[in-house]
C-alpha cells in the first residue's frame, strides 16, 4: 500500500498506463542555414498550435468551458510574440530551433517557478507542457496518446500535463496517479472537474508500478493498493457503488441554499488556511468564510509579516469571495511552534500558556501591524474579526480598543475600511463558554472552535492514546459548554457559529439547530454534505433530539441515540 | 508617445487569463505598448513576459504606448485594466 495526496474524491479500480516521457534529447547543433531553421521552427509553432486548438476543443467536450479555456490559454503562449521574437533571434545567432527554444522556455520556468503566488507557480507547468510539445514536434516523437487507452485505465505519469489530461476520455479513464502536484495544482482542478479519482504525489511512484499492473486509487484518503487482493477488491468496489450514489445525492445540492426541513436558512461557510484557498471556497459551492487561520503568513520566515505583506493576503482572499462574508482569525501560536523571531520560550505546557491573544496582547506592535492589515482590507469585501482563546472580558475589551484606535488614524489619514467592521470571538476556552453571557454583551458574534473547547474541557490532550478515549465533542460536558456559548448568544441577539470539525458532525448538526446555531463553518469539500444533512431537520424535530439527547448521561449513551438519527 | 498611470485592481493581479487577453488586445495595436513597473519595461504584447513580471493586486504600473494608433491603444489597456479585466 502506498500513499499520496487526494486530490479528486472516489474509487478507481483498473490496469495502470504508464505514460513515460518519451526522450526529447537532442545534440545541440550550429546551423548553417538560420533562416531555413526558422522556417522550420515557425512550422513547428504552427503544427503545435492546431494540435493544442483540438485538445482544447475535446477538453470542451469532457471537462467543460472553463478547462478548454486553460487550454486555450497555451495557444497565446505557444504564440506569444516575444517568445517567438526572442527565440528567432537565437536561431539567427546559429543556434538550432530546439536549444533555442529550450533555453527561452527554461528562462521561463525558472522565473515562474520561483514566484512566491502558487497560481504563478503553475505556469512553470504549462511552459513545460508547451516546450515538450515543441521539442516533440521538431525531433519526430511521437506522442502516447491518452485518447486510445481502452475502459479501466488508471494513468500514471510523471507530471499530469493539461495535454494529457485532454487527450482523457470520461468512460475510459478511472484514476490518476502522479509522482508531483498538490491539492490546488492544475492536474488536481482538472481531475476534479473531470471527476476521476486521483492521488498525486506518491514518491517514486513511475518507478515502482508496472505497465498494466491491477491497481486500486482511492483519490478520497490518498491511498494506492498495487495488485490488491480478492477482499481488497471487493472491499474497494463496494466502497465506489456508495460513493458514487452519495455523489449524485451532493450534486442535487449545488448552487442552493442552506435550508432546514422546515425552511429556516443557515450559513454555510468554510474554514482555510491561505488566501489561494478561498477559490476552493467557491469551487466548493461554500457561502463564505467562518475561519481564515493566519498563521501561514507568520511560520518558516525570519522575520514578522510587514503591514503591506499582510494587507495584500487578506485582500486577495477578500475579492476572490467578492463580497462573501470572510471571518479573519487573529494569530493563534504559542510554544508548540517553532518561529524563532517571536521570541517564544518552550514552555512545559503551552496550550495553557504564554499564547494566541495572550501573547498579541503583549506584543502590541505585532498586533497591531495585523490588525491595521485586517481593517484596511476591509475596504475590499465583508471582512469580519476574530479574537482566539479569549478567557475574560478584558482581553475582548482590549482587543477592540485597538481596533477602535486604528479605526481613528485611518480615518484621519483618509484610509478607507468599513466602518460598520464586526469584531467576534472564539469560544473555545471553559471559561470563554462560562461567561458567554458577559462576553456576547460586548461582540458582534461567536464561532466556537470545539476542537480546542473539547480539549480545554475535558482536560485531555487527543495526541495522547492513554487519554484520547475522554476526547469527543459528543462528551455531555462539551455539549452543555456548547449550548451555553449558543443560548447565551442568542439571548444577546448575536449570531453563533462554529468552526471546529463538529460542525459537520451529521450526528451533532441536529444539536446545534435546536440550541440555535445560525453558522456552520467546515473544510470545503464537506460543504454539499453538510448542506444535505442540515436539509433533513426542522426545528421541532431537532428539538426532540436534542432534549433528548441532553438527558443522557454518558459519551456512549449520547454517541449511540445520536447515531441512530443520522 | 502616450502614457498613463494604474494600479493593478482585480483580486489575481495579471495572471493568465488577463496577461493573455491584454497582450492579445494589444498586439492588434500597430504601435508599441509597454509597462512599466518596478524599474523595468516589460513588452505588453507578450503573455509570458508580463507574467513573468509578477505584476499583482496593489501594483502600479504605467502602461506607455508608442507609434501609430498609440491613443487607441492606451484607451483600450486602460479599458481592461480599470475594470479589474472583467474579473
Amino acid at each position: 500500500m502506498f500513499k499520496g495526496t487526494p486530490v479528486s474524491d472516489g474509487i478507481g479500480i483498473g490496469k495502470i498506463l504508464l505514460l513515460e516521457e518519451a526522450s526529447l534529447s537532442y545534440t545541440p547543433h550550429s546551423v548553417s542555414d538560420p533562416k531555413a531553421e526558422v522556417e522550420r521552427f515557425r512550422r513547428a509553432i504552427d503544427a503545435l498550435t492546431d494540435q493544442t486548438k483540438r485538445d482544447a476543443a475535446s477538453l470542451r467536450q469532457t471537462a467543460g468551458e472553463k478547462e478548454a479555456l486553460i487550454m486555450e490559454g497555451h495557444i497565446s503562449l505557444i504564440n506569444d510574440p516575444a517568445l517567438k521574437g526572442e527565440t528567432e533571434n537565437l536561431i539567427m545567432g546559429g543556434q538550432c530551433a530546439e536549444a533555442a527554444y529550450e533555453s527561452m522556455c527554461d528562462m521561463f520556468i525558472g522565473i515562474f517557478s520561483s514566484m512566491e503566488d502558487e497560481m504563478m507557480r503553475q505556469r512553470a507547468a504549462d511552459v513545460r507542457d508547451i516546450k515538450s510539445g515543441l521539442l516533440r514536434i521538431l525531433l519526430g516523437v511521437k506522442e502516447v496518446r491518452v485518447s486510445d487507452a481502452p475502459k479501466g485505465t488508471v494513468i500514471l505519469t510523471r507530471e499530469l500535463t493539461p495535454s494529457v489530461t485532454a487527450g482523457i476520455k470520461k468512460g475510459n479513464i478511472v484514476g490518476i496517479i502522479t509522482e508531483t502536484g498538490g491539492k490546488t495544482s492544475h492536474s488536481a482542478i482538472l481531475a476534479r472537474a473531470l471527476e476521476i479519482p486521483a492521488v498525486l504525489s506518491v514518491p517514486n511512484a513511475v518507478s515502482i508500478f508496472k505497465n498494466g499492473q491491477p491497481v486500486i486509487v482511492d483519490g478520497s484518503t490518498g491511498i494506492v493498493i498495487p495488485d490488491p487482493t480478492f477482499d481488497e477488491l471487493n472491499e474497494y468496489t463496494e466502497k465506489r457503488a456508495h460513493f458514487i450514489k452519495e455523489r449524485e445525492e451532493l450534486n442535487r445540492f449545488r448552487g442552493l441554499k442552506t435550508v432546514g426541513a422546515d425552511g429556516a436558512e443557515y450559513e454555510l461557510v468554510c474554514n482555510i488556511g491561505k488566501p489561494d484557498d478561498a477559490a476552493k471556497v467557491i469551487e466548493f459551492d461554500g457561502e463564505g468564510v467562518g475561519l481564515f487561520r493566519t498563521e501561514f503568513l507568520f511560520m518558516d520566515r525570519s522575520a514578522v509579516p510587514s503591514e503591506d505583506e499582510q494587507f495584500a493576503a487578506y485582500q486577495k482572499a477578500a475579492l476572490i469571495l467578492k463580497g462573501k462574508p470572510l471571518i479573519i482569525r487573529t494569530l493563534d501560536i504559542g510554544g508548540d511552534k517553532e518561529i524563532p523571531y517571536m521570541g517564544l520560550e518552550k514552555e512545559d505546557n503551552p496550550f495553557m500558556g504564554f499564547r494566541a491573544v495572550r501573547y498579541c496582547l503583549k506584543n502590541k506592535e505585532l498586533f497591531r501591524k495585523q490588525l491595521r492589515a485586517m481593517i484596511r482590507a476591509s475596504a475590499f469585501g465583508d471582512i469580519r474579526i476574530m479574537f482566539p482563546l479569549i478567557t475574560c472580558v478584558e482581553e475582548l475589551r482590549e482587543g477592540k480598543a485597538m481596533i477602535e484606535d486604528i479605526k481613528k488614524e485611518l480615518t484621519i489619514l483618509g484610509i478607507p475600511f468599513n466602518k460598520d467592521l464586526k469584531v467576534g470571538i472564539m469560544v473555545e476556552t471553559a471559561a470563554a463558554a462560562m461567561i458567554a453571557d458577559v462576553l456576547a454583551k460586548e461582540c458582534d458574534f461567536f464561532s466556537i472552535g470545539t476542537n480546542d473547547l473539547t480539549g480545554y474541557t475535558m482536560s485531555c490532550d487527543r495526541g495522547n492514546a492513554n487519554v484520547a478515549y475522554l476526547y469527543s465533542a459528543l462528551q455531555p460536558a462539551v455539549l452543555r459548554m456548547i449550548e451555553r456559548t449558543i443560548r447565551c448568544g442568542r439571548e444577546a441577539g448575536i449570531p453563533v457559529g462554529m468552526c471546529g470539525e463538529a460542525a459537520a458532525d451529521p450526528r451533532l448538526i441536529p444539536l446545534l439547530i435546536s440550541f440555535g446555531l445560525t453558522e456552520f463553518s467546515v473544510s470545503a469539500p464537506s460543504v454539499l454534505r453538510v448542506r444535505k444533512c442540515i436539509s433533513k431537520w426542522s426545528k421541532a424535530e431537532a428539538d426532540k433530539a436534542a432534549e433528548k439527547a441532553m438527558r443522557l448521561t454518558t459519551k456512549k449513551e449520547v454517541e449511540e441515540y445520536l447515531a441512530g438519527l443520522a | 508617445m502616450v502614457q498613463k498611470h494604474f494600479t493593478i485592481k482585480n483580486a489575481q493581479g495579471f495572471h493568465m487569463r488577463p496577461a493573455t487577453n491584454f497582450a492579445t488586445a494589444m498586439a492588434a495595436h500597430p504601435c508599441t505598448v509597454t509597462i512599466k513597473f518596478n524599474g523595468r519595461d516589460v513588452n505588453a504584447k507578450s503573455p509570458m513576459f508580463i507574467m513573468a513580471a509578477c505584476i499583482k493586486v496593489g501594483s502600479e504600473i504605467d502602461v506607455v504606448c508608442d507609434g501609430e494608433g498609440e491613443n487607441e491603444a492606451l484607451a483600450a489597456a486602460a479599458a481592461m485594466i480599470e475594470s479589474g479585466f472583467g474579473e
